[in-house]
């Protein structure tokens, strides 16, 4: 009989460079990834049976901690999901914090995928500079929200705590440091020789591709699909949001338009920032009964919440389906086999950002 | 105390070789380790270095409340860590499950259930600095003077 495959070598669950656990089953050929195969399942907690039948006040909380690293928006969804079957208005003003929370959270969440992927190729120097980056970050959303993680920020009708003009100079001081400094790492990501060699080329998706495994977010826009949950949000749409895309869909396209978002997010900051409308944070209403689907955009594509309440505001059922688990399939089955060797695999896997916390809940 | 006991001390003062395992919690926990890497706290300031290897190190950051997967798994590699060693649970949900432990959870906390667990931080995360001031504290207490302490 003919030998198809050599040898078939497991990743994981515990890896140095992974943050969290899963296994990644490679079957080789020489060097060369033939197929892969992701085992999942060793974080799963059960959120959503945990959520049924609790009411909404208790919800709230376990809702952001379906994942830790992009807490804001698992927030923002489930409330804005929540208002919109009860029909609460929110005042303009925490609709512009809310977008500034938000965008926040996403610098941290894109900066710490693009410190993983430079962790993982062996370039530290670059990875440390973003983790340093990343702190000044950390302590505008502290100043904002109260918290660095899982802030709860957002609350139906509004948010928590309002921005005050003083620390409304020194965030957009705050963030043209952040920009320049992005800036200035981009240039090194895209002009370093030994980069070039580890990334371009390397973990090709197509635009095809992308569409049949349904990958979505910065994976699916760096493969040249412009589709972006925020353009439909109408706080966005006030700010004249426009999705990027790039063509390139390897891992080095997957990292650049990361750092493009961190830019793009920093000036609908800046923008949410000088536009602020003068009145209040916080109105109010009442929770009816209903059911709804409502998606927002992760830092890592689009994520949607399937909710049914009763007129208590209990939470009679709820679905999460959030974007990891899409990005992951593109990522096994089109990603990995076109990876040269086996050393590529990790990198390939971390260009998709997984977040397993949120893939298994 | 013999010389050897304090070249040894001065040794291990110097030199924490630090292994995370995530059992299942939301990632809040996992990112504020990983912000101890970061220049403005340096966690290599203090000897201590992140491999990720259990065989060798000497602390354990066990994250999270466990899943049922990682009841055995937990065990073996808290098993193939050498001596001395000494685990730390980090956060919330490793004390008592945090939010976790409802009814319908399928985490299994708390740690200290499953292995010996030397220091705990509270926290929903905890800030990194108090990560960083927990494996201090351990290392005086655990690897100052270990052989005599048998």
């Amino acid at each position: 009989m003919k030998k198809t495959v050599d040898v078939s070598i497991p990743l994981g669950p515990m890896h140095p460079v992974w943050k969290e656990p899963c296994r990644l089953k490679c079957e080789t050929i020489g060097e060369r990834v033939v197929k892969a195969e992701m085992e999942l399942g060793y974080m799963k907690k059960g959120i959503e049976r945990i959520m049924k039948g609790r009411p909404w006040q208790e919800v709230m909380f376990l809702a952001e901690r379906v994942c830790g690293i992009c807490s804001v928006i698992h927030n923002m969804v489930f409330i804005e999901a929540m208002e919109k079957m009860s029909d609460i208005e929110v005042p303009d003003r925490a609709a512009y914090l809310r977008v500034v929370a938000n965008e926040l959270d996403r610098i941290a969440s894109h900066l710490i995928a693009n410190f993983s992927y430079c962790y993982t190729i062996e370039h530290e120097t670059l990875g440390m500079y973003l983790l340093n980056t990343r702190e000044t970050v950390m302590d505008l959303l502290e100043k904002l929200t109260g918290a660095r993680v899982t802030c709860s920020y957002m609350v139906p009708g509004g948010v928590r705590f309002d921005l005050l003009d003083e620390d409304k100079t020194d965030m957009v001081i705050a963030l043209d440091k952040v920009e320049s400094e992005i800036r200035r790492y981009m240039q090194m990501f895209d002009e370093g020789p030994l980069i070039a060699l580890r990334s371009v080329g390397v973990g090709t998706l197509t635009s095809e591709q992308a569409l049949e495994g349904h990958a979505v977010g910065p994976t699916a826009r760096a493969s040249g699909i412009e589709y972006d949950v925020r353009s439909n949000h109408p706080t966005y749409q006030k700010l004249n949001f426009h999705p990027i895309v790039r063509t390139g869909g390897d891992n080095h396209a997957r990292i650049m338009i990361r750092f493009d978002e961190v830019l793009q997010s920093v000036s609908l900051i800046k923008a949410a920032i000088t536009t602020l409308p003068q009145g209040l944070i916080r109105g109010g209403g009442v929770m009816k009964k209903g059911s709804i689907v409502y998606a927002g955009e992760a830092p890592r594509g689009e994520l949607t919440y399937h909710i049914k309440a009763d007129s208590f505001g209990r939470i009679q059922e709820i679905y999460i389906q959030t974007p990891s688990i899409m990005n992951i399939e593109a990522c096994v089955h089109y990603m990995i086999p076109e990876s040269y060797s086996i050393a590529d695999v990790s990198a390939t896997y971390i260009s998709a950002d997984p977040c397993i916390a949120c893939t298994e809940r | 105390m013999t010389l050897l006991q304090s070249v040894k001390n001065l040794v291990r003062s110097r030199s924490i070789h630090v292994c995370y395992v995530d059992t299942g919690s939301c990632n809040g926990c996992d990112i504020e380790v990983l912000a101890c890497l970061a220049p403005r706290y340096d966690l290599e300031q203090y000897g201590i270095y992140v491999h990720n290897n259990p065989r060798e190190a000497d602390v354990l950051l066990v994250i999270g409340g466990v899943t049922p997967q990682w009841e055995d798994k937990l065990k073996m590699i808290w098993d193939k860590m050498p001596e001395p060693k000494a685990a730390v649970a980090i956060g919330n949900c490793a004390i008592s499950g945090c939010v976790f432990n409802r009814p319908q959870s399928l985490t299994n906390p708390p740690v200290r259930k499953h292995i010996p667990v030397a220091a705990e931080v509270p926290g929903c995360p905890p800030r990194p600095t108090e990560i960083i001031s927990a494996i201090l504290s351990v290392r005086d207490l655990i690897f100052k003077d270990w052989e005599t302490k048998r």
